[in-house]
């Protein structure tokens, strides 16, 4: 009831980024905004590829706030955005936040999304969706990591919900669809979060089944969390669920450093500003 | 009620005995040596007894089933309906991007094309471009089957969400183990939310179709890797 005007009075924020292909390396040749997300001017640490941070509203996102973001890799290019620290959702007196991430890769594009967690406050509500759009030959590698509560000062989820959307298809045929409720009532159900704080994905095309048995032992070598991974077509699929946001990100970037040789032959480098 | 005024089956006493065989453990497409992931769950530790059992299976009815499975083939049978194979190859597709791991996928693939199989020994017409759809997926060959053989929409959706729960429900009382009469308790008790997932499919917006069982998409995905196994996902 009433959801037009609880949405008006949240922000409203779009951002539409478009990578290009040019000789020697790609650049940012679009960007448009609207409303407070942003980001910074595009370096390049590793030559070629274009790297960027995305800058969210500053200080989080509460209910009522609806966010859009775009980016299209056209064809050759390769770009890598991530986040400068982890995007807040706070509690919500009762309207949902919206966040639509929209990534397109043109043929033999190569997209990197990166963002560190995002870390939801008990009583959040988040509509969070994510849709990519593979062209032909095109590369993926990308996670999302979700934290509900603040598992270190003992803060639990428990009043608010959230709904994760991902799309992911190639050339219009679907590849990985996923729903993942939450809410208080289901968040301890032992096939669904197990009462995990942290739930997160790490997805990566052109995989193969020697990549996923490499990542096997990195998922069998945790003690404190659970994660598997696993071949969704040519998409590797690695899950976790556990209570640490750090433990997910060693994980997860270990895993970057084997597959980005690999699947997107360029040599392993860790953004510095994950070091701060 | 929804039922005299929607499309399809008019449940004939033929239409419900053809429902009992498709969804009969006897059926030759092997559902019985499937266990979605329970097996490595149970040597987890995750699942450790009758309760355990139930509250596994009852998240993934209740998220899982309805918002994939049920609610897709909703669509499934609406297409096979109209005789609109785009649509039925387009809604399979979902279906198997639905299917959270590479095992779930085989056995998805796997089920159908066993299914396509009988379904042509009994003189079930498949076109030839259709046999493909069907063999890539049990949800479409089933929805196509109880279309063809007047089952109704609701009476397709109990009959898979019975066969669904005693497929998995008796995968575990062998895995764990445990006893018939704890199976067969289970059973009694999901059986009566069966309802409320069907109403959960039925009334599901198309972009919402999908699930995110993550435990269960780690099990299966470690399920792969386990050592000593019975069953084939």
């Amino acid at each position: 009831m009433n959801t037009s005007l609880q949405q008006a009075s949240g922000w409203r924020a779009e951002l539409d980024l478009r990578f290009t292909a040019r000789p020697g390396r790609t650049v940012l040749s679009g960007r448009r905004r609207l409303g407070p997300l942003a980001v910074q001017r595009p370096f390049y640490p590793e030559g070629a590829p274009c790297h960027v941070y995305l800058l969210h509203p500053p200080g989080g996102v509460v209910g009522g706030d609806t966010l859009d973001i775009n980016v299209h890799c056209e064809a050759g290019a390769h770009a890598l955005i991530t986040t400068p620290g982890a995007t807040k959702f706070y509690r919500s007196a009762g309207p949902r936040a919206f966040q639509r991430q929209h990534l397109r890769l043109a043929g033999n594009a190569t997209l990197e999304w990166l963002p560190q967690e995002n870390i939801l406050f008990p009583g959040a509500r988040l509509d969070l969706r994510t849709h990519i759009e593979l062209g032909a030959g095109a590369r993926l590698l990308a996670w999302e990591i979700n934290c509900l509560g603040r598992p270190v000062i003992d803060e639990r989820f428990d009043h608010g919900d959230a709904l994760f959307g991902l799309d992911i298809s190639r050339e219009g045929v679907p590849l990985l669809r996923e729903r993942l409720r939450v809410r208080a009532d289901n968040a301890d159900d032992i096939s669904g979060l197990r009462g995990a704080a942290v739930n997160a994905t790490l997805l990566a095309s052109g995989a193969d089944q020697t990549l996923c048995d490499a990542l096997q032992a990195h998922c069998s070598a945790l003690k404190d969390a659970c994660a598997g991974v696993t071949l969704c077509g040519d998409i590797l699929v690695l899950r976790y669920l556990g209570q640490d946001t750090a433990d997910c990100h060693r994980l997860f970037r270990g895993a970057r450093d084997l597959l980005r040789p690999r699947t997107l032959d360029t040599a392993p480098d860790a953004p510095r500003i994950w070091a701060t | 009620m929804a039922i005299a005024t929607e499309p399809g089956g008019s449940d004939t006493r033929l239409a419900q005995l053809r429902l009992m065989q498709l969804i009969s453990p006897s059926l030759p497409v092997g559902s019985f040596t499937y266990s979605q992931g329970l097996e490595w769950a149970v040597e987890a530790g995750w699942v450790k007894d009758a309760d355990d059992l139930q509250a596994w299976l009852g998240h993934l009815l209740r998220e899982a089933l309805a918002a994939t499975d049920l609610a897709l083939l909703v669509r499934l049978y609406d297409a096979a309906l109209a005789g609109d194979d785009k649509a039925l190859n387009d809604w399979a597709q979902l279906t198997l991007a639905c299917r959270e791991s590479a095992e779930l996928r085989l056995e998805e693939a796997n089920r159908g094309r066993a299914l396509v199989g009988v379904l042509e020994k009994l003189d079930l017409p498949v076109s030839a471009g259709l046999r493909p759809v069907l063999a890539a997926c049990q949800c479409a060959g089933f929805a196509y089957a109880c279309a063809h053989w007047e089952i109704s929409k609701p009476a397709m959706l109990t009959g898979y969400a019975w066969s669904w729960l005693e497929n998995t429900c008796l995968a575990g009382v062998k895995i764990i183990p445990l006893g018939q009469s704890d199976g067969q308790r289970i059973l009694a008790a999901l059986a009566a939310e069966v309802d409320e997932a069907i109403n959960t499919a039925l009334s599901l917006p198309d972009d919402d179709i999908g699930a995110g069982s993550t435990a269960l998409a780690i099990a299966s995905s470690r399920h792969h890797y386990q050592y000593t196994r019975l069953f084939r996902s």
